[in-house]
């Protein structure tokens, strides 16, 4: 069985203490917290010096300034947020696993300290530099240390200082602690102070039997806990991982070597951080607050998640030189999405394929050579429309493909746009045809092929199609597309064949 | 009386300051092939060379497109991927699928003149095809040194040949090393050839006859290839004028009747 040590770090009147932490010149004065919308305002947090003065929780506002000399804060939960991520951040040094849990008024967290004997000596030697270390911080703290979970927690909780708890010896530490430690209704209470059972040792006598008879299973759990035998299953705190790095600067930046200069320290260490937790980076968000009060966002978005820096540098380079902001930026925001790292088992008869981050870095680059949409692979559209396709981005799926061998077909050579021509028609055929300074003898005319569609939309279009076979004056023979929009009754050469 | 391997060992050894290995014939390399997808030509040629140029060249009507096609075909069907630099954006999608081009893996460059910012910029900037021009050989050039890609076809089929011989034969020398480096197939089609002595294999296409069913259907077209330069040949010296290898291509709705 793996040994367990627990240190659990109370907080006591957290709302209050997390105030006085920024606080300083309040720290000797009686301060009480309100919470709750006026004027029914009561106090839900105090000091000490503001208990001396007779104050408990449940107070009105004007009981609290009737008290004279009393300070008067309201209660944040801002602040109190920042307190407790402040908090969890001194106790992360000690150890990486904390589970909290933490109340409306205090604030609790337990560690897992097995094992941390070489790193900080004995237990007690480690709650004495965790307490310190949490009293420079500006916090008040109890800590208890127990091989048992909740021991360390109750424990904390009802005492004050450091305690540590002998192993095996859990049920005397909280022998003297009272029934109210445990998480128990008020008629449960009602019925443990008109039995006379008024701590968790005189509760830990009672036979258990009869004691879950009378209350249940729950009574079950009461008896171990207040024996310090109950088991708990630990389920260590996890931060959200944010992964974001924001810059803003003195003087508005023009210059696009500035901006990667900055974009490039920042990548390094957001691909550092995803790192740390063994992610990549799936896609980054740029976002660049311009001088003209305007945004500019970009995103890149790699094949494959990745941790490479240069890599990620080039795409953002390229990012940026097929999309400048429009103006001089003043603040530089990267966030980016974490994933999971790449894992691919690659063979040696594998098909010969583009590697997947350099691919991208092509693409980038064909895509600010040629344009943004002129670059991806081609998808046919459900339609009869000549020439109907989209461009969709390109990227190798690994799809195996269905299609088998053909016989070969002729191939279109397509003018786009398609070019008007003058036809001469001769006998319901065309016989000749003008385009720009060229004019082509039509030796043989194949057709017509009537497509038509869409009638029911703008979009409509009604086509005749003629192959034909032309010459022009030089001898050069063309096997040609012709076309004639019936709509608009011009005639239009669409394709060549070859 | 000395051997004849005895001769030529000594005049050898008299040689090898000057010549090495003279009278040793140097070992022929075994080029490595990819198979167009058309029977009469494959037979004629046994394929594609891999790591080289190949020029496709011929007029309007002759057939190249068709058979850059096919060669896209073969090698998308492999689960390779190909890339069409395409400098007239006159690559007709529709065609590729119906000559079994798997156009997922296919990546598509359409080049295109930039609209000029200025007048004095337009004032500046070159006419014609020039523009474009410089990108096709661009985006080859980014796509030879990426890797990967098993073919990448270079469209120049509509160039004129006074713009497309004014292409340095540095670029086409570049091309060969980088073809040669990344395992990829670059196929050129054009009018007439521009690589020169970069081209491993140029292969003239011409227009034979239209093939008509019933007097009003064109039910396909006759091409012929011929070749006019194959640098990894075995050389035989033939006696003979080398046969034009003959194959027809029918249309689309062909293929859509046979689906």
């Amino acid at each position: 069985m793996i040994p367990t040590l627990y240190a659990c770090v109370h907080a006591a009147e957290f709302p209050a203490q997390a105030l006085l932490r920024l606080r300083t010149d309040l720290r000797l004065q009686p301060v009480v917290v309100l919470e709750g919308k006026p004027p029914q305002e009561i106090v839900c947090s105090l000091n000490r010096l503001a208990k001396r003065r007779g104050l408990v929780c449940g107070v009105t506002r004007h009981d609290a300034e009737e008290t004279g000399g009393i300070h008067v804060l309201a209660r944040s939960a801002e602040v109190e947020s920042s307190a407790a991520s402040v908090l969890l951040e001194y106790v992360s040094r000690f150890s990486p696993r904390i589970e909290v849990a933490s109340s409306n008024l205090s604030y609790s967290c337990v560690l897992d300290i097995a094992g941390t004997e070489r790193l900080f000596g004995p237990s007690k030697e480690l709650a004495e530099r965790l307490h310190s270390s949490l009293a420079d911080s500006g916090f008040r703290t109890s800590i208890a240390v127990s091989q048992n979970y909740h021991a360390a927690l109750m424990k904390a909780h009802a005492s004050r200082g450091i305690n540590l708890i002998p192993t095996g010896e859990e049920a005397g530490a909280l022998a003297d602690l009272p029934v109210s430690a445990l998480d128990l209704s008020e008629d449960h209470l009602e019925t443990f102070v008109l039995w006379g059972i008024a701590t968790l040792g005189e509760l830990a006598a009672l036979p258990e039997v009869e004691l879950v008879m009378r209350f249940g299973s729950d009574a079950r759990i009461w008896h171990e806990l207040s024996r310090g035998i109950a088991t708990h299953v630990f389920r260590p705190f996890e931060t959200a991982l944010r992964l974001e790095e924001t810059y803003e600067f003195e003087d508005p930046v023009e210059q696009m070597d500035s901006l990667l200069f900055i974009g490039t320290r920042m990548i390094e260490c957001l691909s550092h951080r995803a790192a740390n937790h063994m992610l990549s980076i799936s896609s980054l968000s740029i976002h660049m607050r311009l001088e003209d009060r305007s945004a500019h966002q970009l995103t890149i978005r790699p094949a494959l998640p990745t941790t490479d820096r240069k890599f990620l540098l080039k795409l953002l380079q390229l990012e940026l030189a097929a999309h400048p902001p429009q103006s001089a930026v003043v603040a530089l925001t990267i966030s980016a999405e974490p994933g999971m790292s790449r894992k691919m088992q690659l063979g040696l008869f594998a098909p010969q394929t583009p590697e997947p981050s350099r691919l991208d870095v092509t693409i980038a680059r064909l895509k600010a050579l040629v344009g943004e949409d002129r670059v991806g692979s081609a998808v046919l559209d459900d339609s009869h429309r000549p020439d109907s396709f989209h461009i969709e981005s390109f990227s190798i799926d690994g799809k195996p493909f269905a299609l088998q061998a053909t016989s070969p077909h002729i191939a279109l050579r397509r003018i786009r746009p398609a070019m008007p021509v003058r036809v001469v028609i001769h006998g319901s055929k065309p016989a000749a045809f003008r385009m720009e300074e060229s004019s082509f003898q039509i030796k043989e005319a194949y057709g017509p092929w009537r497509t038509s569609g869409c009638w029911w939309s703008t979009s409509q279009w009604d086509a005749e199609e003629w192959d034909v076979l032309a010459m022009n004056a030089s001898g050069e023979s063309r096997a040609c597309l012709l076309l004639r929009d019936c709509l608009r009754n011009e005639w239009r050469l669409e394709a060549y064949y070859d | 009386m000395p051997s004849a391997a005895a001769v030529r060992f000594e005049i050898e050894h008299a040689l090898e300051h000057r010549f090495p290995s003279a009278l040793t014939p140097s070992p022929q390399s075994i080029q490595e092939v990819i198979q167009t997808g058309i029977q009469e030509v494959d037979d004629r040629l046994g394929g594609i060379p891999v790591g080289a140029i190949s020029e496709l060249i011929g007029p309007s009507s002759s057939g190249r497109t068709t058979l850059a096609m096919s060669i896209a075909a073969q090698r998308t069907m492999s689960e390779q991927v190909c890339a069409w630099v395409d400098v007239d954006d006159a690559f007709d999608p529709q065609s590729a699928a119906s000559n079994g081009v798997d156009l997922s893996r296919l990546l598509w460059v359409r080049c295109k003149n930039r609209p000029a910012q200025s007048r004095a910029r337009a004032n500046r900037s070159r006419p014609g095809p020039w523009a474009r021009l410089d990108q096709a050989l661009r985006a080859t050039d980014l796509l030879l040194q990426s890797g990967g890609f098993a073919v990448i076809i270079l469209d120049l089929g509509d160039i004129s040949p006074e713009h497309g011989r004014r292409i340095p034969l540095a670029t086409w020398f570049r091309f060969r090393q980088a073809t040669d480096q990344a395992r990829s197939s670059l196929v050129v089609l054009n009018k007439e050839s521009y690589a020169q002595s970069s081209a491993a294999l140029v292969l003239e296409c011409a227009k034979n006859r239209a093939v008509i069913s019933g007097g009003t259907v064109l039910s396909g077209i006759a091409f012929e290839t011929d070749q006019q330069r194959q640098r990894f040949a075995p050389k035989v010296v033939s006696m003979r004028k080398p046969p034009r290898s003959t194959w027809t291509a029918s249309p689309q709705w062909a293929a859509e009747k046979q689906e």
